[in-house]
């Protein structure tokens, strides 16, 4: 019994290490061009940290059990009547329990309360997503574009809509995303902190993030993040269309 | 059905009809509480204006009759008072039939105050009909029992149909006791 | 087939009856009604006429008019197309009808994925990928609600707990022969122009598109009916008609899953109908509901929708633990380990699975202050989750590990199931979700809780019940095949799903950015590959179950009441009540048995 089991955590720390260096390797996560990816992705990446070990584990005894205790045939005698009546399920219950709450925590709500933290905004943009397009409307210069162009490190808060169905203002360089619903306006609140555009990467862009009929694949717009003086001659030159 | 379901008191064929039935209404609750929970959703506590509430308290008060007589017909049947049971199954389709009309006359007074295209009617008119709906099962299926009975179908012991149809038009009942202050009454 | 072909006659004479009626009440009240009311109110009167015709009226409307009730006892292939009441004929169309559907619907898949291929369109439209991709969704979606809990849920459920048949046989033909429409209904919605909103037809979109949205409200809510009945049926069974020392301790713990998952159906499916109910007020009535532009709110029937089909996730995936904790005990040979805590962890998640489903609005624009409650109530579920590992891999732990097709399918159950729970936690987080919601991330989760966990589960059952429904023994050496094909090339094809979710890959389009036409062209293939591993699965069933060798009655050496009765089991299951003396799951305790079975000729120990 023992032996098995020091064979097991054998396995599994050696998977857990394979798993992690794995993880570390594959490039996880595209280009993060705000504050919020930069949150979300620390976040994404402290899950898979957590998660690794929670999987190579069940795969360790998987793996073990089926090599080290597999049959060629009907086995001839039945294994040990082992009913779980010992303090196993237990543990099992705390250590699991601990787990998800310690999630729930961090880095749920720990994760969610930074991203909420700053309230302010430097710009305000109105979206609208109709079918199938975005309207991108600057209240304080008047400007209306197809475009979505912001200034790097200027806090913007986005006054999203849908005018006909719903859609979702997603832009995946920033990672966040909220939902243009008829007759709501939904906020969310982004600070880039990166250059870059469309042509660059094609994360730069707003996609649609809800299906909106036939048209739905359609609905992505470019994004251009910019010096905020090219940001001030932009709203210049767009202030007369 | 074979022997054995005779032998064992656990296969009577009652108890598992009387389970079904308590588990389809338990379902048919969680369809009510959907409705009612839309109309929270979409109009808060806010009344829909112009309720004729004379009306809405005689209806339930009439529906609340038709359960006293549903039970009466029930018990009746069950001590083999046939011709009691008749009348009191009589009178509650009688009852139910006049919870239908009070209902007809509050929608056609409500069309003009509130139109079913705006929340207000959307609500009002989808939980009123609803229950109706079910009203108008229920009255089916006690017309259903009347008949029969009629021509003696039930006596003490044997009396299913009875049971079913009056357990059913209680829970009617005890819906329409969730729909009346949820349209009626409540206020902020 | 009479049956079937008078079913379609006063199905289609109910609809014209129920179109005309309803033509002529709006002609009296001044205003022709349209045409989605039509249908819709002709559909009502249609499948009322389709029940009656199929065997409704023969087999039991009759009575309510004080008519003796007619059925003629049929042993032929026949009584497989006809309104038949054993729980074994149902159980078999069950199975039959919905892999056929998951074919159906895998094909579907295929041909997206064809699309899928490279960017730009290949092979279709848009529109007509939106169209193919709705139509795979929902109808996968019923595949997975209703082929382990329709299929061997009613096959099984009456045999393992020693009853000759569910509580309400009628009804349990009722709720079978409520799925043909719904097929009938979904495959033809593109004749109604489609409908091009998913398989969660959001409204305002479900509420201003093609008429085949309706087809497919009218469908959904008919399927949904059919659920909450058969629902009602195996709780009625479970409780009512358990064999005498059929304790609840001594439940099958597959029996525990599908009274556990028909909890769920009978409340939570009422708000799919009601959802869709709205809808269709809203479309034909002008109603309120959802329609901004008349004062409604969207996000209502996202709340309501989501409150059944989350709940609706552990309705497939209840009955697949309880199935895969049944074939890993048998095989492993020991006992199911911790028992109690797997009952406690199957209830444990039907009680949560009523307080998550908000988890779908993270991004919705819902109220802020809900995000970090739902967040929780999610995140929790991964306990009573836990348990059903807990128990996999206790019973693992020692045993005697017979690694027949069933057993490897059930081993890559908990693999791939693994997979799409630990994903499921990147979703419920509200950080990590904002990023993910509707991209290729959730499309992997949701696959890999649905394809690598429930239907890798159903494979598992096929195989370990193809001998006791057929007769006939599979062959073993093509089971393997299919399994490890079918594995490897499933994780090929599902894994760099997430990736491609990650790196801004939206779900529900026929086109995307150029970068990621690699990943998409790899998966494309992979998915070829996987589906061909589904016609060796085809080949091995049919022609095993025409000329595969005689099945012994109990080839696995099982403890539970089905392996003790012949294969397949004769109507009424036992000659007599089986007296039901211990655990279903002693092995390894010697002189143990679950239950006296009185063969036809004497009294004989069960299981052992
Ligand atoms: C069988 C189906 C099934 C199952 C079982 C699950 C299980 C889970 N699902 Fe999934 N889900 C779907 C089917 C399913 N899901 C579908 C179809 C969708 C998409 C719908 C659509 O939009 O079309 C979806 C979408 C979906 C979303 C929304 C994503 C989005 O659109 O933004 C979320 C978010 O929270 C989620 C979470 C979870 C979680 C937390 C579980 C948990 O139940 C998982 C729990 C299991 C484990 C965690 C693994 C085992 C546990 C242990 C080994 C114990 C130790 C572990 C820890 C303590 C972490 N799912
Ligand atoms: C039971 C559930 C289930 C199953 C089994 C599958 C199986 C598969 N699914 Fe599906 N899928 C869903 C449920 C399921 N899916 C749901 C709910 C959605 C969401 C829809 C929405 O967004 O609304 C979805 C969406 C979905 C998408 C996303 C579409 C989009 O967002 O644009 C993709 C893309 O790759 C996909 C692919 C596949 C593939 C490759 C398979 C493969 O596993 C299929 C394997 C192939 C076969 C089983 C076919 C075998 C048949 C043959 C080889 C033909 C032989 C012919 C004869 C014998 C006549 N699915
Ligand atoms: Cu707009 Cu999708
Ligand atoms: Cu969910």
């Amino acid at each position: 019994m023992t032996r098995h089991a020091g064979w097991v955590v054998l396995l599994w720390v050696v998977l857990t290490a394979l798993g992690l260096v794995g993880a570390a390797r594959v490039d996880l996560l595209p280009v993060a061009a705000a504050r919020e990816a930069r949150i979300i992705d620390d976040a994404f990446r402290f899950l898979m940290l957590l998660a690794v070990p929670v999987f190579t584990f069940v795969l360790a005894v998987l793996l073990y059990a089926v090599a080290a205790f597999r049959a060629r045939r009907e086995p001839p005698e039945d294994g040990p009547p082992l009913w779980g009546r010992s303090a196993v399920p237990w543990v099992w219950l705390a250590v699991t329990s601990a787990l998800a709450v310690y999630v729930i925590v961090n880095p749920g709500l720990r994760g969610l309360a930074e991203l909420r933290s700053d309230r302010h905004a430097d710009l305000v943009v109105r979206v609208e997503g109709s079918r199938w397009v975005w309207r991108f409307v600057y209240p304080e210069s008047g400007v209306t574009s197809r475009e979505l162009v912001l200034p790097v490190g200027r806090r913007v808060r986005f006054d999203v809509t849908g005018v006909d169905v719903v859609h979702s203002f997603w832009v995946p360089a920033f990672r966040v995303k909220v939902d243009a619903v008829p007759g709501m306006t939904t906020s969310v609140y982004v600070t880039p902190t990166r250059t870059g555009d469309q042509a660059g990467d094609v994360n730069f862009r707003v996609q649609c993030a809800e299906l909106c009929g036939l048209g739905h694949h359609l609905m992505a717009a470019p994004v251009r993040v910019v010096d905020p003086g090219a940001f001030e001659a932009w709203v210049a030159g767009g202030r007369s269309p | 059905m074979a022997a054995h379901v005779a032998a064992h008191p656990r296969y009577r064929r009652l108890d598992l009809r009387r389970l079904g039935l308590w588990l389809f209404l338990l379902s048919e609750g969680f369809l009510f509480s959907a409705l009612i929970a839309a109309r929270y959703y979409l109009l808060g506590l806010q009344r829909p204006e112009g309720l004729n509430q004379p009306l809405g308290l005689a209806i339930t008060v009439v529906l609340l009759a038709s359960s006293l007589t549903a039970y009466r017909a029930e018990t009746a049947i069950a001590g083999g008072d046939r011709p009691l049971f008749l009348r009191n199954t009589l009178a509650t389709v009688a009852l139910g039939l006049l919870f239908l009309a009070g209902v007809g006359v509050e929608w056609a007074q409500a069309f003009a105050h509130f139109p079913p295209t705006r929340p207000v009617g959307t609500v009002f008119f989808t939980l009123t009909g609803m229950h109706a709906l079910h009203v108008l099962s229920g009255v089916v299926l006690l017309a259903g029992v009347y008949l029969h009975g009629r021509r003696g179908r039930y006596g003490p012991g044997a009396f299913w149909p009875v049971e079913g149809a009056v357990k059913y038009w209680h829970f009617v009942d005890v819906v329409w006791v969730f729909i009346y202050p949820t349209l009626y009454l409540v206020t902020a | 087939m009479r049956a079937i072909v008078r079913g379609i006659g006063w199905g289609a004479a109910g609809f014209a009856l129920g179109a005309l009626a309803a033509t002529a009440a709006g002609w009296a009240a001044g205003r022709p009604p349209r045409a989605e009311v039509l249908v819709t109110l002709g559909y009502v009167a249609g499948l009322t006429g389709w029940l009656l015709g199929v065997g409704l009226w023969d087999a039991w409307a009759r009575g309510w008019f004080g008519l003796p009730v007619r059925h003629e006892p049929d042993h032929t292939w026949r009584r497989y197309f006809r309104f038949t009441t054993d729980h074994k004929v149902i159980g078999v169309q069950y199975l039959v009808t919905f892999v056929v559907l998951f074919v159906l619907a895998g094909a579907m898949a295929l041909v997206m994925r064809v699309e899928l291929a490279a960017p730009g369109p290949t092979v279709m439209s848009a529109g007509a990928y939106t169209h193919l991709m709705s139509l795979h969704g929902i109808i996968m979606i019923a595949v997975a609600v209703a082929t382990i809990l329709g299929g061997f849920g009613n096959y099984l459920v009456p045999l393992m707990i020693g009853a000759e048949d569910m509580a309400f046989p009628r009804l349990n033909a009722l709720s079978y022969w409520l799925v043909p429409p719904v097929a009938v209904l979904l495959v033809a919605t593109p004749l109604a122009g489609g409908f091009d909103t998913g398989w969660t037809a959001y409204p305002p979109l479900s509420e201003v598109n093609a008429s085949g949205q309706v087809l497919f409200n009218l469908a959904v809510i008919t399927f949904g009916l059919s659920s909450i009945l058969g629902g009602i049926n195996f709780l009625a069974t479970i409780v009512g008609l358990r064999a005498p020392g059929m304790t609840w301790r001594r439940l099958p713990i597959f029996v525990w899953a599908v009274f556990a998952a028909s909890l769920i159906s009978v409340t939570a499916t009422q708000y799919l109908a009601a959802g869709l109910l709205m809808v269709l007020l809203d479309r034909e009535a002008g109603m309120a509901f959802f329609a901004a532009a008349r004062g409604g709110m969207p996000l209502l029937y996202q709340h309501i929708f989501w409150f059944y089909s989350h709940p609706a996730v552990y309705i497939m995936i209840l009955p697949a633990f309880g199935l895969a904790l049944e074939v890993l005990t048998h095989f492993s040979r020991k006992p199911l380990y911790a028992y109690p805590w797997v009952v406690g962890g199957f209830l444990g998640i039907v009680g949560l699975s009523f307080v998550v489903w908000a988890h779908h609005l993270y991004t919705s624009g819902m109220r802020e202050s809900l995000l970090g409650p739902f967040m929780a109530t999610t995140e929790l579920i991964s306990i009573p989750t836990g348990l059903v590992f807990l128990a996999a891999l206790g019973t693992l732990w020692m045993g005697r590990l017979w690694l027949r097709t069933p057993m490897l399918f059930a081993l890559g159950f908990l693999f791939n199931f693994l997979i799409g729970g630990v994903t499921g936690i990147f979703n419920a987080d509200v950080p990590t979700d904002l990023h993910l919601q509707d991209t290729y991330f959730v499309v992997g989760h949701f696959h890999y809780t649905i394809v690598g966990g429930m239907i890798f589960a159903l494979f598992a059952g096929l195989y370990y019940w193809f001998p006791k429904i057929t007769g006939r023994m599979y062959d073993e050496r093509l089971g393997r095949v299919h399994f490890w094909w079918m594995f490897l090339a499933y994780n090929a094809t599902f894994l760099p799903m997430f990736w491609a979710g990650v790196h801004g890959m939206n779900r529900r389009i026929a086109d995307y950015p150029a970068p990621l036409a690699g990943v998409n062209l790899w998966i494309s293939a992979m998915a070829v590959v996987l589906g061909a591993s589904v016609v060796v699965f085809l080949w091995n069933a049919v022609a095993s179950w025409i000329r595969g060798p005689q099945a012994a009655a109990n080839p696995w050496g099982a403890r539970t009441l089905e392996w003790q009765v012949p294969s397949p089991p004769p109507e009424g299951n036992f000659p007599h009540p089986p007296r039901v003396v211990g655990d279903p799951y002693a092995y390894g305790v010697p002189g143990a048995a679950h239950a006296v079975v009185a063969a036809a000729g004497g009294a004989g120990e069960g299981g052992g």
